[in-house]
């Protein structure tokens, strides 16, 4: 392994705030799901498609969706930490060469972002045959097209993880990325799909290209409510495409911008 | 041992605003001595260390070390080993860790690791967080850091700060011994009493230009002391 990726996977481990990842992936995967699933979709004001047809299952595994700010603040938090603590100038004086540095970041939180992924998918997955059970209600989709959505999400919490090293990297304050990632993921973007003829670029945008991952999401259901439209997403892969060039965007941007200046 | 480097300032340039931080300052660093980067807070010895390092952008000039600037040198933690500031430790870190960290980037072995506490004393507190160390194990982990690469050269910035005076005896002779190995050591300071104790060259800086370089005991042929040559050369300045 490049000894820079290995350097950065041993920053995140020797400090505490990885421990919060599992914990966090289980509450955002599992959590979630099952809640979703035990009151299910049916009894949702508006009353949605239940758990034991295919477009409920879409609908409850899409809501977890809408918790991409945890990957998205751990990777912004990978690099606005070491400006923070100053770390950074050792850094650049171990690497001089800047975009290496950010290039070993993103390949460190591409690998983190999947492991945390991984772990929001195997909850959700025992959550969504769990709790069905318990309601005694059969799973309206087949475990292929599950396991689909699984996967897809967390290619989503890896895209995740990456834009947030790439919007650390061009912040380089704390604050400042909790406050734009936040403002954006829960507020820009779900004003702009209730405007008529911006929602047109909807499924450009990166909540758009999550919600393609798994063909449904809220924000979509809502929009048919107000709008009498839904915004017709990209297949999946072509979702998936568009949050890897988010991420990469964000990462040419910082090492065109934030990573050329100077070190005081 | 390392092949030596000599450090070559050449008519290097920095403004930041308004504010001429460094102007066309040029002189040498040669190996094998200490030499003291002398001058009061703010007279531009911090920029220049850091142009130096590729960590500033220059206006003018160049900063080259063993005849490559910064960024080009092939390895340049197992060239320059740097300590700028009191601390840039992630708090919860522990100190070996840390070291591990930068280990990783060098590429060394977990061995060098301890060789670097054990060199710098702070052994026995290397798996304590980093945010618990007083400033004086600080120091002495700013200076592990530097030298996990076993580098040729050392470039220190007020490497004293917060050291106690048993800490400070220790940094005299560790820097005596790594030059009379043959590495070439650059230790700027404000504190001039203990430059005078511990250097064989110096550069003096003021108000972002040179004042004067060359060995320590030319600048204090008339007996007065580094204090008083300070104050000779710079009230001359002003």
């Amino acid at each position: 392994m490049n000894r820079l990726v290995r350097a950065e996977l041993r920053r995140l481990f020797s400090t505490p705030l990885w421990r919060w990842g599992p914990p966090v992936a289980v509450l955002s995967g599992g959590a979630l799901t099952a809640m979703a699933v035990l009151v299910g979709p049916e009894n949702f004001d508006p009353p949605m498609p239940g758990i034991d047809t295919g477009p409920g299952v879409r609908l409850v595994l899409s809501l977890i969706g809408l918790t991409v700010l945890a990957p998205a603040l751990f990777g912004a938090l990978a690099v606005t930490s070491e400006y923070r603590h100053r770390t950074i100038t050792y850094t650049f004086l171990f690497a001089p060469r800047r975009h290496r540095v950010l290039a070993a970041k993103l390949a460190a939180y591409a690998l983190a972002g999947t492991g945390y992924g991984l772990i929001v998918a195997g909850s959700a997955a025992i959550a969504l045959y769990g709790a069905a059970a318990a309601r005694g209600t059969e799973v309206g989709a087949s475990p292929g097209t599950v396991a689909g959505m699984l996967a897809c999400l967390t290619a989503a919490m890896t895209a995740y993880t990456v834009i947030g090293v790439g919007v650390g990297a061009l912040l380089r304050d704390q604050t400042a990325a909790l406050a734009v990632l936040g403002a954006y993921l829960y507020m820009v973007e779900h004003l702009l799909v209730l405007i008529p003829g911006v929602s047109a670029v909807y499924p450009f945008l990166p909540g758009g290209a999550t919600a393609a991952l798994t063909q449904a999401s809220l924000m979509g259901e809502a929009s048919i409510e107000v709008t009498g439209s839904a915004a017709t997403l990209l297949p999946p892969v072509l979702g998936a495409a568009v949050l890897l060039a988010y991420a990469l965007l964000a990462a040419a941007a910082a090492v065109l911008l934030p990573m050329r200046r100077d070190v005081t | 041992m390392p092949p030596h480097h000599r450090l070559e300032i050449r008519g290097l340039t920095k403004r930041f605003g308004p504010v001429e931080a460094v102007t066309d300052l040029t002189f040498d660093v040669e190996p094998g001595r200490v030499t003291g980067f002398l001058g009061p807070n703010g007279s531009g010895k911090t920029t220049t260390l850091r142009m130096l390092l590729g960590l500033v952008a220059s206006d003018a000039g160049t900063a080259r070390i063993g005849g490559r600037d910064y960024r080009d040198l092939p390895e340049p933690a197992r060239t320059v080993g740097a300590v700028l500031e009191a601390s840039n430790f992630h708090p919860a870190r522990t100190g070996r860790d840390h070291l591990r960290v930068y280990a990783d980037m060098l590429g060394a072995p977990a061995a060098r690791v301890a060789e670097a506490l054990a060199l710098t004393g702070i052994a026995y507190a290397a798996d304590r967080r980093a945010g618990g160390y007083s400033t004086g194990m600080r120091q002495r982990l700013n200076l592990a850091t530097a030298l996990l690469g076993d580098p040729p050269v050392l470039i220190l910035d007020e490497p004293t700060n917060g050291l106690d005076p048993e800490g400070i005896a220790w940094l005299r002779g560790l820097l005596r011994d790594l030059a009379a190995e043959g590495r070439t050591v650059l230790v700027a300071s404000h504190v001039l009493s203990e430059a005078e104790r511990l250097v064989d060259d110096v550069v003096v800086m003021h108000r972002g230009r040179l004042l004067t370089t060359g060995p320590l005991t030319e600048l204090l042929s008339d007996g007065t002391g580094l204090e008083q040559a300070f104050l000779r050369l710079t009230g001359a300045a002003a």
